[in-house]
């Protein structure tokens, strides 16, 4: 049971970081682009934080019931990193549409096969 | 106040987000307040260096939490002196850009301004940080800043030219941060020193792996064949000031971030065939490829990416010579690369394509700007008496010391490309005839100044390059001292 769930944590982080990479390598469409590398940064992310991750544990908290009772915590350092990095990519994202944007106005198309004033 | 480190993160980033505010008080407080932060901090890095070359390296603890949980700075003659060369660098352009269009239009002038701190936030805290999630946090400042600023003129290509950088951008974060993912699972910190010392208990394998996630992530960053195809079109389409910003500060924090890896982070000698073999792949492709380019800026920026391949030559034969040569090698290319982006900047201010064949006669109507792109042509070649001669001839010397003829032999062949293809362009300045309708832009007078200091400082270094030997050397010391760098942040402990 226990292996099940590691492997289920670890596989849908590594499902997740290769649907992205297909979108991103396979889609023409810049939107479609923008959300394969989303999915890809949220497969890194889920692979992050589970490797933190302890059977039974609890919130990273110093409280009286956690210091007492013996209760294991989850590694409290690698959700610190995912909350950066999620802020991380959120700002990469909201820049990398607002160029879609700028893209589609100028172009009048959303088509990475269209768009080639400049050599790709 | 108390002249620390933090100083170097803390202003930029504040007046980053402080300068919309202040343009509310006062529109020029805009324009001026980068340049104090800068001026400020350029006085900072000049008592901050003399510290440090005279006694032992600063290790700046941010909120009192001690190595290695907290994060930390360090302030080393070599991450010093790059981020001296940065933050002196970053004043000299900001005199530059200050009335870089004719009229001032405040609020694309306070975006600018804005991104332009944020970036020079990002590059010095890659060059000083101690905290290996923290470099990656400043590189993604740095990226962020320059996708936006690649876009920052609507009306050419620069968001085509950003959006490829923020694709490539993102794979090379992907992959720093895979890397960092793997290493705290065997580590179990992220200090850099911390993790230096605990680096040869890993498994080899799991070791390469990293290494080899990490080379590409900052090879991205850094310029490396084959990850480099963002460079010539970001070049191309961003402002020419910020031009002179990738190629001095944002590539050479690129070359820092992988080198300190590569160093004190792993001690896999290996490493050092593969960096040689990828920098002169590099260099040999970017330079042949620059010889066919017909827009000036083009050019230049495959000029530089073959200027970077030297430098990572140089760094992977590993003796003290070959990184001292290396380090000097990075100052006068920020320095040399500056007054071309910037001078070239000029030649073809009001030119759509920006081609070389339109700078024709240039030399009798521009004689300032022509002169200063001239005398960086001949400094980035390796002519003497100029900076540039001194850099190349150590590279040489160090590669003749570690006996490897074949990369001499590459190094001189590739410097000949180099004079082919900037004299060719120095030649249709200098002599021939101007096209009739050339609609030339005689620099300010603070672009005029930016341009007089930079070709000086070539000079200068180039007649007495005693002046800044010392601090170099002292600076590829520095990097080759593991065990003091890991001291001197642990024993704070």
């Amino acid at each position: 049971m226990d292996q099940l769930l590691t492997i289920s944590f670890y596989g849908t982080a590594i499902a997740l970081i290769l649907i992205g990479l297909y979108a991103v390598l396979a889609k023409k469409n810049l939107l479609k682009i923008v959300i394969g590398l989303s999915i890809m940064d949220g497969g890194l992310h889920l692979l992050f934080v589970s490797i933190g991750y302890i059977k039974n544990g609890t919130a990273p908290i110093f409280s009286p019931e956690v210091l007492n009772t013996k209760v294991q915590m989850v590694d409290p350092v690698p959700q610190a990193l995912v909350l950066t990095a999620i802020v991380i990519g959120f700002a990469v994202t909201a820049v990398a549409l607002s160029l879609v944007i700028r893209l589609y106005r100028h172009h009048n198309t959303a088509s990475i096969d269209e768009i080639k004033n400049l050599r790709w | 106040m108390v002249i620390s480190p933090v100083h170097y993160i803390a202003l930029p980033l504040m007046a980053a987000f402080l300068i919309p505010l202040f343009g509310k008080i006062n529109k020029e407080l805009v324009r001026i307040i980068p340049g104090l932060v800068l001026l400020y901090l350029s006085y900072v890095s000049v008592t901050l260096m003399t510290q440090v070359l005279n006694g032992p390296m600063i290790v700046e603890i941010i909120a009192g939490w001690n190595p290695p949980w907290g994060i930390n700075l360090v302030f080393s003659p070599f991450s010093g002196f790059l981020v001296s060369m940065m933050t002196m660098l970053g004043f000299l352009i900001w005199v530059y850009t200050y009335n870089f269009k004719p009229e001032v239009d405040y609020s694309q002038t306070t975006k600018f301004y804005t991104l332009f701190m944020m970036l020079i936030t990002g590059t010095i805290g890659i060059v000083l940080t101690g905290d290996i999630f923290n470099l990656f946090v400043f590189l993604e400042i740095t990226a962020i800043s320059s996708y936006a600023l690649t876009a920052f003129y609507r009306e050419r290509d620069g968001a085509e030219a950003s959006f490829k950088y923020i694709l490539i951008g993102s794979f090379a974060s992907f992959f720093i941060l895979l890397a960092i993912v793997i290493l705290y699972t065997q580590v179990g910190t992220l200090n850099m020193a911390d993790i230096a010392q605990k680096m040869p208990a890993v498994d080899p394998y799991i070791k390469g792996t990293i290494l080899l996630l990490f080379f590409i992530g900052f090879g991205i960053e850094a310029e490396m064949f084959p990850l480099n195809g963002w460079a010539p079109d970001v070049y191309t389409q961003a402002p020419g000031p910020i031009a002179a910003i990738f190629s001095g500060m944002v590539v050479k924090a690129g070359i820092y971030a992988l080198i300190r890896v590569i160093f004190t982070l792993f001690d896999v000698p290996a490493v050092l065939n593969l960096l040689l073999i990828m920098g002169l792949i590099t260099m040999v492709i970017a330079e042949v490829i620059a010889m066919r380019q017909e827009r000036i800026k083009r050019m230049l920026a495959y000029s530089s990416i073959g200027q970077m391949g030297l430098v990572l030559v140089a760094f992977s034969i590993g003796t003290r010579e070959a990184i001292f040569a290396a380090i000097f090698l990075m100052f006068n290319h920020a320095v040399i690369k500056g007054l071309l982006f910037l001078s070239a900047t000029y030649l073809v201010y009001n030119s759509k394509d920006k081609e070389i064949k339109e700078l024709d006669g240039m030399g009798k109507l521009m004689p300032f700007t022509s002169f200063m792109f001239a005398l960086g042509a001949i400094a980035i070649v390796g002519l003497p008496p100029f900076a540039g001669f001194w850099s190349k001839l150590y590279i040489l010397i160090a590669a003749a010391d570690a006996h490897m003829i074949a990369v001499m032999a590459i190094i001189l062949v590739i410097s000949v490309i180099e004079i082919v293809y900037y004299f060719r362009v120095v030649h249709r300045i200098y002599f021939r005839k101007a096209t009739s309708n050339t609609d030339i832009k005689i620099p300010t007078y603070n672009a005029k100044f930016t341009l007089l200091v930079l070709g000086l400082i070539i000079v200068v270094i180039g007649v007495y390059p005693d002046l800044i030997m010392g601090i170099i050397d002292k600076a590829a010391a520095d990097l080759l001292d593991k065990q003091n760098y890991i001291q001197s942040v642990l024993s704070l402990r």
